[in-house]
């Protein structure tokens, strides 16, 4: 399948911004292990892993304005508020597990992996619901 | 003045409407029990799960009504609204827990309970709206 240039600068974003985030948690990693961070700096190097993953769901908004295929863009908007759902449920749930004392707390983040995780189960309602799970992510 | 309001908002407007009020009337009811349990009587693991799972039903019920709407909406503007309001809350929500998540990862910041994501996302999504809905206003002025 061809990809639309929209989906080609989508990739090409998307590439740039993961190894960024691969570099940044490097960084942060080796500084808290070597116990060098402290204060407003310690704060700064936590959120730094951070801004490419915010990057990423840009990426996404940037792509659903910039895609011109009317089809394929319905179809990532779908994969998108499936993930959305899937993500949120999911943490909703495990939320309560964890004020009714059955499960442990989590970082936050595994939200966003959940999301993630949530664009391929989207492809699989798409695929299942209209024959088609196309889109990105 | 109730009968303008009402034309004001379309069918799947008014079934989403109605399907929130009966969803937050319902956790309503069902939390405040369910915590006095919790707290006052020692409860099984099992039952703790399954009064952790009613908990979190009529919040997943919010969700799929939302997911409902989208696809009833006809109006092609206001569902393009809907979508518009879903993406910026989601991705306002999910920059905040991925901040918070390396900020908790790191030590820098206390875990907090997961249910509080969602909260985060309903709350953006009004935002998002009494934005719209002042921008539109003072448009129109």
């Amino acid at each position: 399948m061809t990809r639309s240039p929209a989906a080609k600068r989508y990739n090409r974003r998307v590439i740039r911004l993961s190894l960024l985030y691969a570099l940044f948690l490097v960084i942060a990693v080796s500084g808290f292990n070597r116990g060098l961070l402290h204060g407003l700096v310690a704060y700064f190097a936590a959120v730094l892993p951070a801004l490419p993953i915010i990057g990423v769901f840009g990426a996404i908004g940037l792509y659903l304005v910039e895609e011109q295929d009317e089809y394929v863009r319905m179809l990532m908007v779908r994969q998108s508020l499936w993930a959305s759902g899937f993500a949120l449920s999911i943490a909703t749930v495990w939320g309560f597990l964890e004020s009714f004392d059955l499960v442990n707390h989590v970082d936050a983040y595994y939200i966003a992996v959940l999301w993630f995780g949530g664009l391929g189960f989207g492809a699989c309602v798409n695929k299942l619901t209209i024959g088609s799970a196309a889109g990105q992510g | 003045m109730t009968v303008a309001k009402q034309s004001d908002l379309t069918p799947a407007q008014r079934a989403h409407t109605r399907r929130v009020l009966w969803m937050l009337l319902t956790y309503a009811v069902v939390l405040p029990p369910l915590l006095w349990l919790h707290a006052h009587r020692e409860v099984s693991n099992t039952a703790s799960l399954v009064m952790a799972i009613a908990a979190s039903l009529p919040v997943l019920g919010i969700f799929a009504s939302w997911g409902r709407y989208v696809s009833d909406e006809h109006d092609e503007y206001h569902q393009s609204m809907a979508l518009r309001r879903i993406a910026v809350a989601t991705n306002a929500t999910m920059g905040a827990a991925v901040v918070w998540g390396f900020l908790q990862a790191f030590g820098v910041m206390p875990l907090v309970e997961a249910y509080w994501i969602p909260t985060v996302w309903v709350v953006m999504q009004g935002m998002f709206g009494c934005i719209e809905f002042f921008s539109r206003r003072s448009a129109q002025q």
